[in-house]
């Protein structure tokens, strides 16, 4: 590249790049004078938002970074972005407390002949993988690089990398590699690829064990597709489940089927359709026979609702058959995956609404059978440098022995960002930045490239991935193409886009680019062959009861477990935030006398664990529910034929120990008693307006704020609650206070089970009431009402009394009962437009009065009044569904005033007369 | 005994006047607070004397709520070929030679929980003298105003502008 490009480059994607870190302690009471003044648009104080792309989980959503004077203070999803369109979840959220993790990897190390680690300079390290490399070559042993799943350029560089250096690169590794799903289509169609599910196209979505809204693919993507889809009047959402998850519960009906019978729903559904005539018959022989009686006694469904089930799949205009997860998850995984494919072929959804071409670009994945290679190969002394990140030290089944075996390597070198066990198994620590610290791109799915771009400068002495392979690269003297890896992505870029796409990347973020289509062809033969190998196992057999791991919507697969602020967000079905649990169907729980929290012990063959229990409503009484990075020593057997981890343990005995555990149990009760929050079916009527009234009328001139939350849209994914804290500095108090109900969110959300076990979610959070019950107690003043609405609390005035918290009706109001301290760096963090609240202190929720006054500001400026959807808060921004929407009541042509004058408008204990501004929006 | 009575009242009297005095001027010293400045920065010749407008340093002040103190480059612009030899500039290319940022006293400054906008206050044309006094005829700047929320409010209900509490408090 001429350097002239290269500067014209970064010219383009470096416009208010990185202020200079200032804030050290020095400055405390100082003023610190620039050098030279920062770039055109960025202003002392105010802040800065740059795209970046979320590193979390593999779905790479759009990120918005606000960065105030060198410091990362939020993350938001990038409206527009064509994975999240705005929302983030809270996973999304929390990845700012990857980045000032305290313990953060913060300069390479190196392991010593007493097994301790001491620092040593970049140059040191680069040259010991080179020597390493060198030597392993001499000595005939293979060198690898082991990766999680990569996209983008950075692909493209371990591509050459390995070329070049001769290193093997193995597959990536991800625990939920959708293995089964992939073989399956690519035995099928010929494309070992995840499609792009378009839910939003759907007018009748059939999910079996795909857990979209917790981890399955995308889940933001999906719950944003689900809100468009659910608009339309006609769209029908069948969930099916052994077990019980968050995406079970906002289905529009929720079928339990015993735990591996998904094969024989699978097969009575393709027989029941064979009259679409769209499969060769040849592959509908090879199809298990099955009658609606035999299956309805497999599954345990009844029989006229599966007879039920076939035929709305048969009359829907645009059906979508989801299939994955738990459903895949399973020896029988692979037959289930191939069923689905075929039932999805059958019903003419492969190639509309099951997209391959624009496929989730999953191709260079691998299955835990390569982890196993692996280990074989540690095992016979036949690996020289290993280069890996630390994620399959980590989540390897413990079956593997990895952790043990790989010692076996002649150097192990980890890329890795936090200093935690995983990173201590290897022997040389390069310490990878976080994405929004980096150069990159990423390419989450076919015909999207999403930009990452550092929106400040590295806490660290540490490097991005793709610095650190080009970093070996040129000391191993292979000449590349750009000095750094900034300068290799510019390359990359500028040979594959124009300017006008550059230009367009730099400013939205992402590109969309064009894709080719895919040709699908049924392989009827090879297809047929693969079904006819799977028998079909007489699965109900296996003895109840199952304990089935689940994904979990908090750590992914337990690779955001050591996030403080996931500990700290409860889990949504359970509402128990620290510590491990193990779901019951209240059925057993009565059958063996437990109450929550009594300590159940469970074993399988030699290995058992004690768990405190949880009550589950609507969980079938044979199944038993962990969360799996929860209990991550279960010996968990690998599927020989996907390479897919078996997620359930057959058979497992149970035995109550007497004692009981504590667990922080966040939600009050799992049943509303009766006092309609939600109402379905009870709702107390609003008090007729000549009643006699305590309080003073509020006049209102200009603004009222008002938020309307629509709870057919309300998934209960906690993203708004993670948001909340991390807009507000909301602290994370740990399991202690948790125990003793001091938890601090200002925002919750509440899961409600019905008798039948269906749940429904109500994000709580303070209701602004006009008739306000926390004013008038307050005697100095703390709590007051202001001219615009809002239900306001003076920190400053605040004593502590608690009297306004007593006397809330909906407990949202937080007291401070320490002062709580942030453990460095993670004060770095906090949002400056707002204050720390001191010990003593009562907090609650502001309606985001920080983002109200800069949405005045800037229309003070432009001398007009604030518009509609100016303000947005930060619940609201991060929603995935756009389930909370904010603005001023008085306005009229507002979103807010027509959503709370709505039919299906109503309050939260309007019997109360307290008044409140949020409006919620019943289902249906 | 009447005597010592009286004796006890006039020293008792001037104890107090001259404890009360004491007590103004030590209040005074905190109030007009001042402060010595790594470089001895005249603001009397720059606004004073040359009558340089206050956002040609600082230069944030009608864009955002930092006024911004001026970054060396920005001092530079000048003073590579003005008054070059004197003491306090070649302090002042120093800094700017090495990339060492200054580290100004603070003067003015507002506790954390207050949301404050100089702009603000500019478009509501409020004088910079109005706070900062006449700094044009200061050789050492110091505070004049409290800054305190009784002195902000006064003002803000002279002026008829909002006195909410979520105005300023955060």
């Amino acid at each position: 590249m001429e350097r002239r490009d290269f500067l014209q480059l970064l010219g383009i994607f470096s416009g208010a790049a990185i202020l200079p870190g200032c804030g050290d302690k020095r400055s405390a009471g100082k003023l610190v004078s620039y050098l030279v003044p920062p770039d055109e648009g960025v202003l002392p104080g105010e802040a800065l938002y740059l795209p970046s792309t979320c590193g979390e989980c593999p779905a790479g959503c759009g990120l918005t970074v606000r960065v105030r004077e060198g410091r990362a203070v939020k993350l938001e999803g990038r409206p527009g972005h064509p994975i999240n369109d705005g929302g983030l979840c809270m996973r999304g959220q929390a990845a700012l407390w990857r980045l000032y993790h305290p313990k953060r990897l913060q300069r390479p190390m190196l392991r010593d002949a007493e097994g301790q680690y001491q620092p040593i300079s970049w140059d040191e390290a680069l040259s010991l993988v080179v020597e390493g490399l060198r030597q392993a070559r001499q000595q005939g042993r293979a060198n690898l690089l082991l990766s999680g799943r990569t996209t983008g350029t950075l692909a493209e560089l371990q591509r050459r990398f390995c070329r070049q250096l001769e290193v093997e690169q193995l597959p990536q590794f991800e625990i939920f590699s959708h293995a089964a799903l992939r073989r399956a289509y690519g035995t099928l169609f010929g494309q070992a690829e995840l499609p792009h599910y378009r839910i939003d196209r759907a007018d009748l979505l059939l999910s079996l064990g795909a857990d979209l809204f917790e981890t399955f693919v995308s889940p933001v993507d999906y719950a944003r597709q689900f809100s468009r889809a659910i608009k339309q009047d006609d769209f029908q959402w069948i969930h099916v489940e052994p077990h019980y998850s968050l995406t079970g519960a906002n289905a529009s009906e929720r079928l339990v089927l015993s735990p591996g019978s998904e094969a024989a729903l699978l097969s009575f559904l393709l027989r029941w359709n064979d009259s679409k005539g769209r499969l060769p018959t040849q592959l509908m022989a090879a199809v298990p026979a099955a009658s609606a009686t035999e299956t309805a006694r497999i599954t345990g469904l009844p029989q006229e609702r599966l007879e039920q089930l076939a035929e709305q799949l048969r009359l829907a205009e645009r059906p979508l058959l989801i299939v994955g997860g738990i459903a895949t998850a399973q020896a029988q995984g692979l037959q289930v995956a191939l069923l689905a494919g075929l039932l999805q072929q059958q019903l003419g959804m492969v190639g509309e609404l099951v997209d391959f071409a624009r496929a989730e670009g999953y191709g260079s994945v691998g299955s835990l059978h390569d982890l196993e290679r692996l280990a074989e190969r540690l095992e016979q002394d036949r690996v020289g440098v290993l280069i890996s990140d630390a994620a399959p030290l980590a989540q390897a089944p413990g079956t593997l022995e990895l952790k043990r075996k790989i010692k076996r390597a002649g150097l192990r070198v980890g890329l890795c960002e936090l200093f935690d066990d995983a990173a201590q198994q290897f022997d040389l620590l390069l310490p990878i930045s976080h994405p929004i610290e980096s150069w990159g791109d990423a390419a989450p799915r076919r015909g999207l490239l999403s930009l990452l771009k550092p929106a400040i400068a590295p806490l660290y002495d540490s490097r991005s991935a793709g610095e650190v392979l080009l970093g070996i690269m040129h000391r191993s003297g292979k000449e590349e193409p750009g000095q750094t890896y900034q300068e290799y992505l510019f390359n990359a870029w500028h040979r594959r886009f124009d300017q006008q796409q550059l230009r367009q990347f730099s400013e939205q973020g992402f590109l969309t680019l064009p894709v080719a289509a895919v040709p699908l062809r049924l392989k009827a033969e090879p297809a047929a062959r693969q079904l006819a190998v799977e028998e079909v196992a007489e699965v109900v057999s296996a003895a109840a009861p199952h304990l089935i791991l689940t994904p979990s919507i908090r750590s992914f697969d337990g690779r955001s477990s050591d996030l403080p602020l996931l500990s700290e967000l409860p889990d949504p079905l359970s509402s128990v935030s620290y510590g491990r649990w193990l779901s019951i169907a209240p059925a057993t729980a009565q059958q063996l006398q437990l109450q929550d929290r009594d300590l159940l012990r469970v074993s399988v063959g030699n290995w058992s664990a004690e768990l405190p229990v949880r009550l589950q409503p609507g969980l079938a009484a044979s199944v038993l529910m962990v969360q799996g990075d929860l209990l991550s020593e279960a010996p968990l057997p690998i599927d020989s034929r996907s390479g897919e981890l078996i997620r359930r343990l057959d058979g497992v005995r149970l035995e109550k120990l007497g004692d009981a555990a504590e667990l922080p149990i966040l939600s009050g009760s799992s049943s509303q008693q009766g006092r309609g929050l939600i109402p379905d079916p009870v709702h107390t009527e609003e008090p007729s307006p000549d009643e006699t009234r305590f309080y003073r009328a509020h006049p209102h001139k200009d603004y009222r704020w008002a938020m309307a939350i629509n709870l057919e849209l309300c998934i209960g994914c906690g993203a708004c609650a993670a948001a909340c804290y991390a807009e507000n500095n909301v602290p994370v108090v740990g399991r202690q206070d948790h125990l003793q109900g001091r938890e601090m969110s200002w925002l919750r959300i509440e899961p409600f089970y019905d008798d039948a076990g269906r749940a429904s979610f109500i994000p709580m959070l303070c209701q602004h009431c006009h008739n306000a019950p926390c004013e008038p107690v307050c005697p100095v003043y703390a709590a007051y009402h202001n001219a615009e609405g809002l239900n306001v609390q003076v920190y400053q005035r605040c004593v502590g009394t608690r009297y306004c918290s007593n006397n809330c009706p909906y407990k949202v109001r937080r007291f401070n009962w320490w002062q709580h301290r942030w453990q460095a760096p993670l004060e770095q963090m906090h949002n400056p437009d707002l204050s720390l609240r001191d010990r003593g202190i009562m907090e609650k929720c502001t309606f985001c009065v920080q983002r109200i006054r800069q949405a005045r500001d800037r229309a003070q400026d432009e001398q007009r009044p604030i518009e509609d959807g100016e303000v947005l808060t930060a619940c609201g921004q991060s929603c995935p569904t756009g389930a909370i929407v904010f603005g001023n009541l008085l306005d009229e042509s507002s979103t807010v005033y027509r959503l709370a004058h709505s039919k299906r408008a109503y309050r939260v204990f309007a019997d109360l007369g307290t008044e409140p501004s949020i409006y919620y929006l019943r289902k249906g | 005994m009447y005597r010592l009575l009286l004796n006890l009242g006039i020293v008792g009297y001037f104890g107090l006047f001259l404890l009360v005095t004491g007590g103004l001027a030590a209040y005074w010293a905190i109030y007009q607070q001042t402060a010595e400045q790594p470089i001895a920065f005249p603001h009397r010749v720059h606004a004073g004397q040359l009558q340089l407008p206050c956002n040609f340093c600082h230069r944030y002040v009608e864009q955002a709520r930092q006024a911004g103190i001026p970054s060396l480059s920005r001092c530079m612009d000048c003073h590579r070929s003005i008054a070059t030899e004197r003491s306090e500039i070649k302090k002042l290319t120093r800094y700017f030679e090495a990339g060492q940022p200054v580290y100004w006293e603070r003067l003015h400054q507002l506790p954390d929980f207050i949301y404050f906008s100089h702009k603000r206050h500019i478009k509501g044309e409020i004088p910079c003298a109005a706070c900062h006094g006449e700094v044009t005829r200061m050789e050492v700047v110091r505070r004049v105003r409290s800054l305190e929320m009784g002195w902000c409010l006064a003002c803000h209900r002279e002026r008829g502008a909002a006195t909410d509490c979520t105005t300023c408090h955060k």
